[in-house]
């Protein structure tokens, strides 16, 4: 009797990666037919819905780059600490906390001229996700706390944070009862660029290229992917291990931040629950498409961006938006799978005699 | 505060401290044999919606709930598959499942929002017991999803401590080699443990549906996942401790609703924090402790086990 087992490649393949990312796409797509077909619904029809709302037309475009930008600083924030083997879960919350920050800066600087407001709320907004990451990133480097459970706790009372704001001091007296903060005024907001689509997309591509940079060009990005491979050979070079953590949770923590002050600026204009959109979680996912690489997460962000807008606009034809949901995880699912391809063969061998395990 | 509100209170931190417990328990089993889930929220949800959904067409609430926990074990498999198999990342494979379970069970419950149950689970009649003042209304007239979750736990405890498979289990979360040398096939044992935590999963998200709520909803699972994975840490990974866990933080949510009833003047939303900054809390004390002692958590968390690497 044979059987298939996977051997590890000696080398991943080359450009495995863009194409696994292509086939996860493809799964998904036609995964997502079954799902329609099967809930009575034209597959066809409601692509090409999805299609056009998301890269049809310019407008469509502005509404795509536009989601691109949290997703890529999501992303990014997570590939950051990825690079090191570190999982910042905790993007949702530091978006939160710099749109708070930001709509905190808003508030005090009532009246101010733009120039100064709005670097101003930029620059709170990153530090806000800082702080936020700061403490499970202390905790990792000084305990060994794991960072994982810490980011994740802590979107959670970031949220709760947000809610008790938009509930109670924050909430808008004409809000006819309802949770949501007041308006920016318009010195608060991100210019446009072209459309719809704000500044915030040329700020994104300039902080994405940075560090794209910094972790692929310099000697700290270098010392990174060092410590984040052992921390023994790190040590043994002389790298600190303890300061690159906290170091690392903390930009991380900013470049999430940075993306919540730029979603309340240039698109929410006001702070509501759905400030984060979710982009917290889906980043890990961009991210881990895009092999924790900087260059990779500004290409997925692009592609999640347009299956996000798509997703909303097929809801005039009766479909659940959740559609976008399910097709993010399933090209996820899909490009996992096929990465394995990379990495791995498959090999058929004999079956072992009856005694050996399995 | 009256006594018919306190025992509300009492009552509903019991049936709330099941629900945590359920997926609480599903997880800790997860973990214990090495494989991190992080899908619990999604397995929630689409339990909830498998459960209420079957319910509606065929009115049969235990059916519902077999239905309920087939579909998200073979729901969590696909985690159990990427992450055991194919070697995926725990993290990334286990949030993304939170999103396919959101998805899938928004996207299939949107025809039953609105809808009244087809049927429930109805309280378990203790007979006289559920007569006694306090006592009987506080734990005999209850879902019999509760009696359930407790027994689940106090059976794990039992299978973990004092049984083989609990041994090879634990061996698979702490030196999956040391397992695999003994015989027993790491890979089998970790996928069974992540299906068996997604039909606790999907049984905890039924129970919401079938005996809490009685109503499908979208966002049902309302972070109550996210309470349960952090259940497991707080409580050591241990299910005793666990199930003390889950009756606070069920505690917590029952109170949440209830504090301006019992004339307290303090944020519900800022009350509702409290579970997750305990949790942090545990986590940061069991990391201390780990320092001179075997840490609480399963060792090989988080790896992936092939033999030809080891």
């Amino acid at each position: 009797m044979k059987r298939l087992v996977l051997v590890r490649r000696e080398q991943s393949l080359r450009g495995g990666q863009p194409l696994s990312f292509l086939i996860g796409l493809v799964v998904a797509l036609l995964a997502g037919i079954l799902l329609l077909v099967a809930s009575g619904h034209n597959p066809l029809e409601i692509y090409e819905r999805l299609f056009n709302s998301s890269v049809g037309s310019s407008n469509a475009w502005a509404k795509t780059l536009n989601r691109a930008v949290p997703l890529g600083l999501a992303g990014l924030a997570v590939a950051v600490a990825g690079s090191m083997g570190l999982w910042n879960i905790g993007a949702e919350g530091q978006i939160l906390a710099g749109a708070m920050m930001a709509a905190w800066i808003a508030q005090i600087g009532e009246g101010w001229a733009s120039p100064l407001l709005i670097p101003l709320m930029l620059i709170a907004s990153i530090l806000g996700g800082a702080l936020l990451a700061s403490g499970p990133g202390i905790a990792r480097a000084q305990i060994g706390v794991n960072e994982i459970i810490t980011t994740l706790m802590l979107n959670e009372v970031a949220l709760r944070l947000l809610q008790w704001l938009i509930h109670g001091p924050w909430k808008d007296p004409e809000s006819r009862g309802f949770p949501l903060a007041p308006l920016l005024a318009d010195e608060a907001r991100l210019p446009k660029l072209f459309g719809r689509a704000h500044w915030g997309v040329i700020i994104a591509f300039l902080v994405i290229a940075f560090f794209g940079f910094i972790v692929s060009r310099t000697a700290w990005g270098y010392e990174l992917k060092v410590a984040g491979s052992s921390g023994a050979t790190a040590r043994y070079a002389g790298i600190s291990l303890n300061k690159k953590i906290i170091t690392v949770m903390v930009l991380s923590g900013g470049i999430a931040g940075l993306a919540g002050g730029i979603e309340l600026s240039g698109t929410s204009d006001r702070i509501v629950e759905g400030v984060s959109g979710g982009y917290g979680f889906a980043g890990i996912i961009v991210a881990a498409l895009a092999l924790m690489r900087p260059s990779g997460v500004a290409a997925v962000a692009l592609i999640f961006g347009a299956v996000q807008v798509g997703g909303l606009s097929i809801q005039t034809l009766g479909v659940s938006s959740s559609v976008s949901t399910i097709l993010q995880a399933l090209i996820l699912f899909g490009a996992i799978g096929a990465g394995v391809f990379n990495r791995y063969s498959l090999k058929s061998v004999k079956r072992e005699k009856k005694g050996g395990s399995t | 505060m009256n006594e018919a509100s306190m025992i509300g209170m009492l009552s509903t931190t019991i049936s709330f401290g099941a629900l945590l417990y359920l997926a609480c328990i599903g997880e800790l089993i997860s973990e214990k044999a090495g494989v991190l889930n992080l899908g619990v929220e999604g397995m929630m949800a689409l339990g909830a919606v498998t459960g209420f959904l079957v319910a509606l067409n065929t009115e049969n609430p235990w059916l519902a709930l077999l239905v309920a926990m087939i579909v998200t074990a073979a729901f969590a498999s696909i985690h159990g598959i990427f992450t055991v198999v194919l070697g995926a990342e725990q993290v990334v494979s286990g949030l993304s499942l939170t999103f396919l379970g959101l998805g899938l069970s928004a996207f299939f419950g949107k025809s039953a929002v609105g809808n009244p149950p087809g049927a429930i689970l109805s309280n378990v009649d203790w007979g006289p017991l559920s007569d006694i003042p306090w006592v009987g209304p506080i734990l005999f007239q209850q879902s019999p999803m509760v009696y359930f979750a407790f027994l689940v736990g106090l059976l794990t405890s039992f299978l973990l401590t004092r049984t083989s498979i609990g041994l090879a289990l634990r061996g698979a979360g702490e030196s999956a080699s040391t397992v695999d040398t003994a015989g027993h096939s790491v890979v089998k044992i970790r996928l069974a443990a992540v299906a068996t935590g997604g039909a606790l999963a999907g049984a905890s998200g039924a129970y919401l549906t079938l005996s809490i709520t009685t109503s499908w909803q979208d966002g049902a699972a309302a972070g109550r996942g996210w309470i349960a994975v952090a259940l497991v840490i707080f409580g050591a990974w241990k299910p005793g401790r666990a199930a003390i866990g889950a009756l606070l933080f069920g505690g917590l949510l029952a109170l949440k609703t209830r504090l301006q009833t019992f004339g307290v003047d303090f944020s519900p939303i800022l009350l509702s924090m409290i579970p997750y900054l305990l949790t942090i809390g545990v986590l940061i004390i069991i990391s201390i402790r780990a320092r001179h002692r075997p840490s609480a958590s399963p060792a090989e968390i988080g790896k992936v086990y092939r033999r030809e690497e080891r």
